[in-house]
């Protein structure tokens, strides 16, 4: 008779152990989504169909910038008479990515030398169309680059 | 270890008498008859809406309800967040087990009748819940501003226009402006996190209140005596099973977010051509087939409105229940509920065959 | 009955009669012109007009019948005088849109001349608002009309060079119509071959009319236009591409046969692409002329600068020229060029390297081509790992954007190599494909990363459902142990 008691609070002192170690481990698989859900991610904003190409000082008269915009790439140039430009930056030849020439005053692409000019115009070389434009706006500051205006 | 637990057990004792508490909760009693397995479906529809308000509040950190940034902030959660993926994912699928568990509670206690004198206001906030549930789904759907909601949006929101004399305004009091804008998601986005929220937590804690009050009802006609009747404590048998549910819904619904996770589609374009196969939710699929069964013209009304005036009446029948069933009330058995119940639930699922095929 | 039907008799008798009554008669009008001597009845005694019979009348109206002056000369009988503006097309047309009258003088010439100049350039309004630009005269005399045939023709071909450029080698004339079109066709004309062919009398190389049409010239913008770009290719094959009339000029005709299957034929032909090259674009227009050994780079070069650009200031250069091989043409062919693919590289059977580097001669090339071609082949194999990671991750419902963004890089790099390829050095061709390679890795990287989250995820689950179902387990167990207490 007593040993069947103690049998049976061993056995009870088995399930409680495994019922806390459980619960523990419960707590932990719960919080542990949760708690680096909230971890605040690497790449803090969302992206948009804006998007910003930093400061308005960071980026030179006669100097260009790329910027990821979707999946696609988009390139900011502030021309010499201080406005900016936002053309997508993917070539309508062949897909590559095109750069700006400040001494020809010319987009460049490297792959077969097609030319647009500042307002994306193809104007030499391969490319059969002109590139798409961009619209840019400054806030505080900030080169905000969208889709539509 | 023990010790510690029983110290902060004796000092909130101390002050907010907890040992009644557990008192009256072991000796609250539930009753144990054949039908017992429906009466854990209230504490399922429960546990769903306890996981929608914690993933709801998590998704919150990073959603953004505006027209331009709701469809990729959900997509930065999707792809960019930790575990954002598991959290969205979660809160959609258990939107819908939550509202098959509300449909679930919400017939169980019809063909058990226990809405009857004196729990016929607990079936009246319970009703209205369901409605909120609903409501839930339709606004939190448009939320992620993708192509399917857009455009089930524009349906449902059409329908509701259809209804006479206030349907108009009403439809433009739901889409803030004439047509499903930014303007619409701004609006959803208040409804589905603050309004609906703070009036079904409202409700739901007088359905519980009545509840508590009034003790789980029992079935009808028990041909057993008092004596025989059996029952288990509520404390902690009842909540003990309860718990366990629980947990199997829990471990459900991460099976289905890891297999099935949430998608998003396309993002909303008003100017884009509606997607073929359009359909609303499958809680709301058995109305819209319905209504796109009636013929355009029937006698002298439109069809569609003729639709919304027959769900209108029925489901106000339906919620006054309690009112007009008078010989449940009296004890009396009554078959007739049983053969409308029937009749909704054929009803249901034949009308969601058909639109789901 | 009978008397009617002699009386019709007669009046068909006249009806049929009377250009023979014409001629028999003398023509009054050529008569008295002829003995004043004037420079019109000089010119019409050689007109093909008055030879088949026709009378002054004919255009100017009035009875030639009648010696006297103010009787032929009357209003009342239709005398006309001198034919203005639209009128001098007109009275040409009168005759020569007239299908039954041309045909009873076996005439093949068509009859839609005036209405074919009225629907061309040359049919607008002129300056003065009235009349089209050029009339009938303007091109084939008014009086001493010969037939095209005879050399002495304004419009026999070794003539019409000189006949457009009466208007078109005329700065100022130009300028009021078309300002932006050159007026030196004719110079260049001279130094093309069929221009110098033609000066030397030969009528069968292409002069004006050959390829811009006669009565029907359309500007070439203009789609059916035999100049628009698109029927070019068409325009010069009628002749290059006909062996018979080839035959006496020592000249393939199988350039449009070849040109259609080239790269560039299947541009214009299969895709309708306007920036695609046509005969001219290459041999010129007026001064059609095939490209000399040394300017073929240049020419290839005003598409493909930077290939051209690379060739010319590489090695290959040198060589080509003291050995006379044409540039681009020695690898690429002229006619008949193909997608150039990195076949074309190395020193396999099909490479074109391989055709002057061999192991045992000019090695150096043989090795650098080698390399080349191993190196490029390696970023062909990245690329399509990359872009299978990419496949495996979609595929298990991760999202790649990102790295997806990164396969643009490779793209670049393949075809960046493939120009740079031109400068034949090995360190610069390595240095582009080392770009792709780099991205490649980071694509595969990340590719990765998502898969090995899409297995972390499973494994979690595995975990947390491993959990709970302990608790269920155990929460069970322990229901069932309170309950038989109770």
């Amino acid at each position: 008779m007593e040993e069947h008691l103690e049998t049976k609070n061993e056995r009870r002192d088995f399930l409680k152990k495994i019922f806390t170690g459980g619960f523990l481990a419960f707590i932990g698989v719960t919080l542990y989504p949760i708690v680096s859900f909230l971890k605040p991610p690497k790449q803090e904003e969302v992206e948009v169909k804006s998007v910003s190409a930093g400061k308005v000082d960071e980026l030179k008269v006669g100097d260009s910038k790329l910027v990821r915009f979707g999946t696609k790439p988009v390139i900011i140039i502030h021309a010499d008479d201080g406005t900016f430009t936002a053309l997508s930056a993917t070539c309508t030849h062949l897909d590559c990515t095109v750069q700006y020439k400040n001494d020809e005053k010319v987009i460049w692409c490297a792959c077969h030398n097609g030319k647009y000019n500042l307002h994306g115009k193809n104007i030499s070389g391969p490319p059969p169309k002109p590139l798409d434009k961009y619209f840019v706006s400054i806030k505080n500051e900030e080169i905000i680059v969208s889709k539509e205006a | 270890m023990k010790e510690i637990a029983k110290k902060i057990f004796g000092y909130f004792d101390e002050r907010f008498e907890l040992e009644n508490l557990v008192h009256f909760m072991s000796k609250k009693y539930v009753p144990v008859h054949r039908h017992s397995i429906w009466y854990y479906f209230g504490g399922v529809s429960l546990f769903f809406f306890i996981i929608q308000v914690i993933t709801g509040i998590l998704l919150l950190f990073y959603y953004k309800g505006s027209s331009d940034l709701a469809y990729e902030s959900i997509k930065f959660i999707m792809s960019k967040v930790e575990f954002g993926w598991l959290i969205r994912s979660i809160h959609s699928w258990s939107a819908n087990l939550f509202i098959l568990s509300m449909y679930i509670h919400m017939f169980s206690v019809f063909f058990e009748k226990a809405y009857r004198k004196p729990r016929e206001l607990t079936w009246l906030t319970g009703a209205v819940m369901f409605l909120m549930s609903l409501a839930f789904g339709f606004s939190g759907y448009l939320l992620p501003w993708n192509e399917l909601a857009f455009f089930a949006t524009k349906v449902g929101t059409d329908i509701v226009g259809a209804v006479p004399f206030v349907g108009e305004t009403l439809k433009y009091f739901l889409r803030g402006g004439e047509d499903v804008t930014g303007a619409t998601l701004s609006r959803f986005f208040g409804f589905h996190v603050a309004l609906f929220p703070g009036i079904f937590t409202l409700l739901l804690v007088l359905h519980l209140l009545f509840i508590q009050r009034q003790g789980i009802s029992e079935p009808m006609h028990s041909e057993k005596s008092e004596e025989e009747k059996k029952t288990m404590p509520f404390f902690p048998n009842f909540m003990l099973r309860d718990l366990l549910l629980w947990l199997l819904v829990l471990n459900l619904l991460a099976i289905l977010a890891v297999f099935f996770p949430a998608e998003l589609g396309l993002k909303a374009n008003a100017l884009a051509s509606a997607p073929a196969g359009i359909r609303p939710e499958w809680y709301f699929l058995f109305m819209f087939q319905t209504l796109k069964l009636i013929p355009g013209h029937v006698l002298f009304i439109e069809g569609e409105v003729l639709g919304i005036l027959l769900f209108g009446v029925v489901g106000l029948l339906w919620i006054l229940v309690p009112f007009w069933d008078r010989k449940s009330s009296r004890g009396i058995r009554n078959r007739m509920i049983n053969y409308i119940g029937i009749a909704a639930i054929v009803f249901i699922i034949i009308l969601t065959i058909i639109g789901l095929m | 009955m009978k008397l009617f039907n002699r009386n019709l008799l007669y009046i068909l008798l006249t009806v049929i009669a009377s250009p023979l009554i014409l001629f028999a008669t003398q023509d009054q009008c050529f008569t008295c012109h002829n003995d004043l001597g004037d420079n019109a009845s000089n010119l019409f005694k050689e007109d093909v007009h008055y030879k088949t019979g026709l009378s002054c009348a004919g255009c100017h109206g009035g009875n030639s019948n009648s010696d006297d002056m103010d009787v032929a000369m009357n209003k009342s009988q239709g005398f006309s005088g001198v034919p203005k503006q639209n009128r001098v097309s007109e009275t040409c047309a009168k005759c020569h849109s007239d299908t039954s009258f041309m045909k009873k003088y076996n005439s093949k010439i068509s009859t839609h001349q005036l209405e074919s100049l009225q629907k061309s350039v040359h049919g607008s309004l002129a300056t003065n608002g009235k009349s089209m630009i050029v009339q009938c005269t303007t091109c084939h005399n008014a009086h001493g009309i010969k037939k095209v045939a005879d050399p002495r023709s304004p419009v026999y071909p070794t003539n019409v060079p000189q006949t457009c450029s009466k208007c078109h080698n005329n700065a100022g004339y130009m300028q009021t119509y078309n300002p932006s079109l050159t007026v030196d066709q004719l110079a260049k004309y001279r130094t093309s071959v069929h221009g110098k062919l033609n000066a030397n009398g030969n009528s069968k190389t292409a002069q004006c009319a050959s390829c811009h049409g006669s009565h029907d010239i359309l500007t070439s913008k203009d789609v059916r236009a035999k100049t628009y770009k698109l029927n070019i290719p068409k325009t010069c094959s009628s002749c290059h591409s006909n062996k018979s009339y080839m035959k006496e000029f020592a000249i393939a005709t199988d350039q449009h046969d070849k040109y259609k299957n080239s790269v560039h034929g299947k541009a214009v032909f299969e895709k309708n692409d306007l920036s695609a090259p046509v005969c001219n674009d290459c041999h010129g227009n007026h001064g059609a002329t095939p490209p000399g050994l040394e300017s073929i780079s240049k020419v290839c070069g005003t598409c493909h600068a930077l290939n051209a650009q690379l060739f010319s200031s590489s090695l290959h250069k040198k060589v080509f020229d003291e050995n006379k091989y044409p540039e681009c043409e020695t690898c690429h062919g002229n006619h008949e060029i193909k997608s150039a693919t990195e076949k074309l590289l190395g020193v396999s059977e099909d490479a074109i390297c391989s055709k002057c580097h061999t192991e045992s001669k000019n090695t150096k090339g043989y090795f650098v081509a080698k390399k080349m071609r191993r190196l490029i082949d390696n970023l062909q194999i990245a690329d399509s790992n990359a872009k299978n990671s990419i496949f495996l991750a979609e595929q298990k419902g991760m999202d790649v954007e990102e790295a997806k963004f990164k396969l643009r890089d490779i793209h670049q790099s393949k075809l960046e190599a493939r120009t740079i390829v031109h400068s034949f050095e090995e360190k610069k061709f390595k240095e582009v494909i080392a770009k792709g390679n780099t991205a490649s890795k980071q694509v595969i990287t990340e590719a990765n990363a998502a898969i090995d989250q899409f297995y972390f995820r499973r494994y979690g689950l595995l975990i947390a459902t491993l959990v709970i179902t302990i608790l269920i387990i155990s929460i069970y167990f322990y229901i069932k142990r309170i309950e038989k207490n109770q």
